[in-house]
């Protein structure tokens, strides 16, 4: 019974990092209907950004969030201007398959890249705490891993807090609504997109660090973030960071709990057909409009 | 920037041809509006009418023809610019942030730079003139009624502090007191010196309070006068007052 | 994807298949082996890509689980000629298995719009894949009787008429009644379903060609492969090659997969020398251009490059 709880509690811990990958995702497509499935490959490269950090200047990893956040929100700025911004110049089903397709490319090249770069080796980020563990009754709780979950909480309440109190985040939302009502009440649209883009790039990276010091980076773990995190987007629905959040916690539970009860191949598989599931039954999610 | 001559209107639409897809919308309309007017855009569904708002506005491109604000083309400006010189448009359906409170639809309002500084005053005002919703500012919108919610619409666009307001069919759907109360409010607007350019199916309303008017068919403008003159006018009566072509 | 090509696709399946059999005496005139395991390769990917252009060119839908049909395919081809069946029908059976899965997950598939049914697919590629390389995690080797009497002739040819049977089926299906109609649905869904097309038969028999095709595919590459694990055919990486290859050439043509195909290995054999994924790199921003700027692909650019050159008619 205790391995099972244990299981279940790393289950949350890795749970909050897949809602943190999948708010990006998630405020991208909720406000622009742009679907980058490159999503987990600047996960990557967030995680990337926190090896090279520490390894360069010997930062404390979770420090290196202090850099990798601004040079992500850089580089969403970066690809809205190159690349996404000319997707949303069509129509929302044009925008969807468009930018589905090019996130698809665009992942291919990272991919490419990052293995040219950096070997497809595994990395990880040494913590001078890092084997420390909070004993609670029978189970045991990996201090790094939890403080990488609470630091996924506060990313995503601070998000929260962004698109509820800051002018722009509310012109955000306007905009995910109703992008035209938005254009009439003055909200230049295309900013809107800017912004929201950036801030999505930006929790990308802010997760690949945190998935970088309490487990590993490779250049192949885009894909499967990518996946993770349209997983909980089409679980958790549309419009509500909480309750994206809350659906990473889900997953990682499921998952774990179908590793404790098939064994731990499957803990992939389950995922992917909830996943499947909820698309084909209920494609607005369990908490979304 | 040229100086303003006496008498030339706040707003000149000059031989506007409007598509979607092949079909055209519009083919060469001419309208005005003065500083402080009001004016009714009266016609059947599918004349053009929105398309003719939704243009002014900027949310369509013209394939022909002009459109001046203050003497400025139009043109080349985007739609949320277009609201920074002034001119506000009411959509057809209101077209409210639902899942955000009276207050915040209220307050995005005031987005643009002409309308910041003011904002808290033009709050009040929005408050003053629909009481109702000062009860209700902390209340989703998509859990207010139809009237209400289109009070919402029209305070929006006033918060955007405009010289001229254009509204797409405001008693469209909305209870019969609460129609009085929004066409109420618009004369009350007016009367601060903001212009109004309004398509209204309540005809009989609409040129009550209207100054001037103008007809649309088919993308086309059939008549045009006084809003009195319009009223005795034997076509409008028989299209638009008679017995079967009356709305409540 | 609003270019859409008009016929010419017989003339264009004719002088595909002369050149496919132009190729047939290769063998005879021995050859190195990694020639003719170069232009295996080729046939193989332009059967691939031919099969995927069929459901994303045709029924105007991407399918992103694709590999899971070739991995069917390799799957029971594998199992039933190594027990002793002839590969043919080895082959045959693999192609069935595939098409019964994509019927059977059709329907649901379907009613999946755009995006949705690219991801839903790509979830589920995945589940057959995880699935697989967990049920059966070791590698499958030819017995020794079998690596004895290999010929790489015999698999050369099985991919030359594969290939050729593949663009046929895109030829015929892009001049038939189907096809027309499969246009029309990628065109305007609404408008066609309103016109009585009935859209998601159309569909699902699109599915089932171009899944029989790639489990044809799957049974082909079982045949060739000496040894290798039971999950790799279904690994996303065919689908991203079969994607590439047939947005790259022109997707929605007949020439332009092949075109694609033979570019794709082209540079991927060539450049695989020095930097492994290099080619990838390389046609992930092709790719991204293509989307952006010329959607119909290679075919698109030479048909414009053409109208350059001659005086307009």
């Amino acid at each position: 019974m205790s391995i099972l709880a244990q299981q279940l509690v790393l289950g949350l811990l890795i749970g909050g990092l897949y809602g943190l990958a999948a708010s990006g995702l998630s405020l991208i497509f909720g406000v622009m209907k742009v679907l980058n499935v490159a999503h987990g490959e600047l996960i990557m490269l967030g995680g990337y950004g926190a090896f090279w950090l520490v390894a360069l200047l010997g930062l404390d990893p979770f420090l290196t969030l202090a850099l990798v956040i601004p040079g992500a929100l850089l580089l969403g700025v970066g690809l809205y201007w190159g690349l996404f911004g000319f997707v949303v110049r069509a129509d929302e089903e044009t925008r969807v398959k468009n930018s589905l397709l090019i996130g698809f490319g665009l992942a291919l090249a990272l991919h490419a890249l990052a293995v040219r770069l950096w070997t497809a080796d595994e990395r990880s980020v040494p913590t001078p705490y890092g084997g420390a563990v909070f004993t609670v009754g029978p189970l045991s709780i990996p201090a790094v891993r939890l403080l990488s979950l609470a630091i996924a909480f506060a990313l995503i309440l601070t998000l929260q807090l962004l698109l509820t109190r800051w002018r722009w985040g509310k012109a955000i939302r306007a905009t995910a609504e109703d992008w035209q009502a938005a254009l009439l009440t003055g909200i230049d649209v295309r900013r809107a997109y800017l912004l929201a883009f950036a801030m999505g790039t930006a929790l990308a990276g802010a997760a690949g660090t945190l998935v970088t010091i309490g487990y590993s980076v490779s250049p192949s773990i885009g894909l499967e973030w990518t996946l993770k995190a349209l997983i909980v987007v089409v679980l958790a629905g549309l419009g509500s960071m909480l309750g994206t959040f809350v659906g990473g916690l889900v997953l990682g539970v499921a998952e774990a709990a179908s590793a404790a009860a098939f064994g731990g191949p499957y803990r992939e598989v389950i995922g992917l057909v909830i996943f499947v599931v909820v698309l084909v039954v209920r494609p607005r999610g369990l908490f979304g409009r | 920037m040229v100086g303003r001559e006496v008498g030339r209107p706040l707003l000149e639409v000059g031989g506007l041809e409007v598509a979607h897809g092949d079909v055209r919308a519009l083919g060469g309309v001419s309208v005005f509006v003065g500083a402080g007017e009001i004016v009714a855009l009266l016609g059947p569904n599918g004349a053009g009418k929105s398309t003719l708002l939704n243009s002014v506005a900027g949310l369509l491109r013209p394939r022909a023809g002009t459109i001046r604000f203050d003497g400025e083309d139009l043109g080349h400006v985007h739609a949320h610019q277009i609201v920074e010189r002034g001119l506000a448009l009411v959509p057809e359906g209101r077209r409210l942030f639902g899942g955000m409170t009276v207050e915040d639809n209220l307050e995005l309002g005031a987005f643009a730079e002409r309308a910041r500084a003011g904002r808290r005053a033009s709050l009040e005002r929005v408050f003053a003139l629909f009481p109702v919703l000062a009860e209700r500012r902390r209340v989703t919108v998509s859990a207010l009624s139809g009237g209400q919610q289109q009070m919402v619409a029209v305070g929006r666009a006033l918060m955007t502090n405009p010289r001229l307001l254009m509204l797409d069919e405001p008693s469209l759907g909305i209870a019969p007191q609460l129609v009085t109360a929004i066409l109420a409010a618009l004369v009350a607007i007016n009367r601060t010196g903001v212009g109004i350019f309004l398509v209204e199916q309540n005809v009989h309303a609409a040129l009550g309070l209207a100054h001037r008017g103008y007809v649309l068919e088919n993308g086309r403008i059939v008549g045009e006068g006084t809003g009195a003159a319009l009223l005795r006018d034997d076509h409008v009566r028989r299209a638009y007052l008679g017995p079967l072509a009356v709305r409540p | 994807m609003t270019w859409l090509p008009g016929g010419g696709e017989r003339r264009w399946a004719i002088a595909i298949v002369l050149a496919l059999a132009a190729l047939a005496p290769l063998p005879l005139a021995g050859p190195r082996d990694d020639v003719l395991n170069f232009v295996f390769l080729v046939l193989l990917s332009i059967t691939l890509a031919q099969s995927w252009n069929i459901v994303a060119g045709y029924a105007g839908q991407v399918n992103l689980g694709h590999a899971a049909f070739f991995g069917l395919g390799a799957l029971l081809t594998r199992a039933l000629w190594t027990s002793g069946a002839p590969v043919v029908l080895a082959m045959l059976a693999g192609a069935l298995l595939a098409t019964a899965f994509a019927l059977l997950i059709g329907v649901a598939a379907f009613r999946l719009r755009g995006a949705y049914f690219a991801i839903g697919t790509l979830a589920l590629g995945e589940i057959l894949r995880t699935t697989v390389s967990n049920v059966l995690p070791e590698i499958s080797t030819l017995p020794a009787a079998s690596i004895a009497s290999y010929r790489l002739a015999h698999r050369y040819y099985l991919a030359l008429i594969l290939a050729a049977v593949s663009v046929l089926a895109v030829a015929v299906l892009a001049s038939s009644r189907l096809g027309l109609g499969m246009r029309a649905i990628r065109e305007d869904e609404a408008a066609a379903e309103a016109s009585g097309v009935g859209a998601l038969g159309l569909k699902l028999i699109a599915l089932a060609l171009s899944t029989g095709l790639a489990g044809l595919a799957g049974g082909l590459f079982a045949y060739y492969h000496i040894s290798y694990y039971p999950a790799h055919p279904f690994g996303p990486q065919w689908t991203f090659d079969a994607l590439l290859m047939t947005f790259i050439g022109g997707v929605g043509t007949l020439h332009g997969p092949v075109l694609g195909a033979v570019l794709y290995v082209l540079l991927k054999e060539y450049l695989a020398v020095r930097w492994v994924d290099f080619h990838l790199l390389i046609f992930g921003a092709l790719f991204i251009a293509i989307v952006l700027l010329l959607p119909g692909g290679l075919v698109q650019a030479a048909a414009r490059a053409r109208r350059l050159v001659t005086p307009a008619r």
